[in-house]
């Protein structure tokens, strides 16, 4: 082994590391991600993601009922609600996009939305 | 040596390529990558480069991923390790050629693991049309610099038998 051969393995192992740093911090950052809030079909609201908005909560009172929407750490979820059986309250954190909260009751819908990229392969085998 | 010679030397190296592709592919790998191969047969390419030269060479690479080809059966996998071969195979030729004095046959044969691997996530990505495969390039480098150590060790001491044990190869005018 010369030294031209450690040169060439420090060489490949700085060009992997730090490409997969680069990787891991912009490429697969989803900046287009957002929250939508739908009552009847219709968007209410249109939440970005942001970090001072960890923990706010949002009241939606509309026609149909109650229900108090909290945001957190890149997710959301429902915390109360006043509907009879409370499975949108049950169902916990949403935080991948297409991803959905429903309150039939109410006719609430939360959902993640986002571009789904790449969508014309659908499975790739080797 | 003569043509023959030459010409029977060279489709043993292909078979014996073949022989360990196919074993290697019975070897199980400790890191679960597809893609991530030991490239045994990468050897015998670079065998073939030292003892006959760059056409040499090129021949059994390609005759090798198409007969694994028509063995295996997978066309998937014959596009990856064609242009994987060529591109290791003219990147190794180069290196050994004009920089053997600076690299020894461990470095000659780690450039050509990482070209095979470039080339390889290159075709994926023309084929399903999506350049966020490149992200996938920095863990197959990784793993190319282990293979290729190993994989040129080894090649150092089989071209050091080979020039003691059989030295018609290294006569280099051609007898008709």
């Amino acid at each position: 082994m010369t030294k031209g051969d450690k040169f060439l393995i420090g060489l490949i192992i700085l060009i992997s590391i730090s490409s997969f740093a680069y990787i891991n911090r912009y490429a697969f950052a989803d900046v287009d991600k957002y929250i939508s809030v739908q009552v009847n079909g219709v968007e209410i609201k249109k939440i970005l993601y942001d970090p001072q908005l960890i923990g706010h909560t949002i009241p939606v009172q509309t026609e149909f009922g109650y229900n108090l929407i909290e945001l957190g750490d890149e997710r959301v979820r429902v915390i109360e609600a006043d509907c009879p059986d409370k499975i949108d309250v049950k169902q916990g954190h949403i935080h991948r996009v297409g991803e959905t909260i429903v309150c039939l009751p109410n006719k609430l819908v939360i959902e993640i939305k986002g571009e789904i990229k790449d969508s014309d392969v659908d499975i790739i085998s080797y | 040596m003569r043509k023959t010679n030459k010409m029977i030397f060279i489709s043993l190296l292909v078979s014996v390529g073949l022989a360990l592709s196919v074993i290697e592919s019975a070897i199980p790998l400790p890191i679960a990558l597809p893609g991530a191969k030991l490239g045994l047969s990468n050897m015998v390419v670079m065998v073939t480069l030292v003892v006959f030269g760059f056409k040499e060479g090129i021949k059994v690479a390609m005759l090798k991923s198409t007969i694994l080809m028509l063995v295996t059966g997978s066309i998937t996998s014959f596009f990856y390790s064609l242009s994987g071969a060529i591109l290791s195979c003219v990147v190794m030729y180069i290196f050994y050629r004009y920089f053997s004095k600076i690299f020894s046959l461990i470095g000659v044969s780690i450039a050509g693991a990482a070209s095979h691997n470039f080339a390889q996530v290159s075709v994926a990505v023309l084929i399903l049309n999506n350049t966020r495969i490149y992200s996938y390039l920095p863990f197959l480098l990784l793993t190319s610099l282990f293979t290729g150590y190993f994989v040129g060790l080894s090649s150092i001491y089989i071209v050091d038998n080979l020039r003691k044990n059989f030295r018609i190869l290294f006569q280099k005018q051609v007898v008709k």
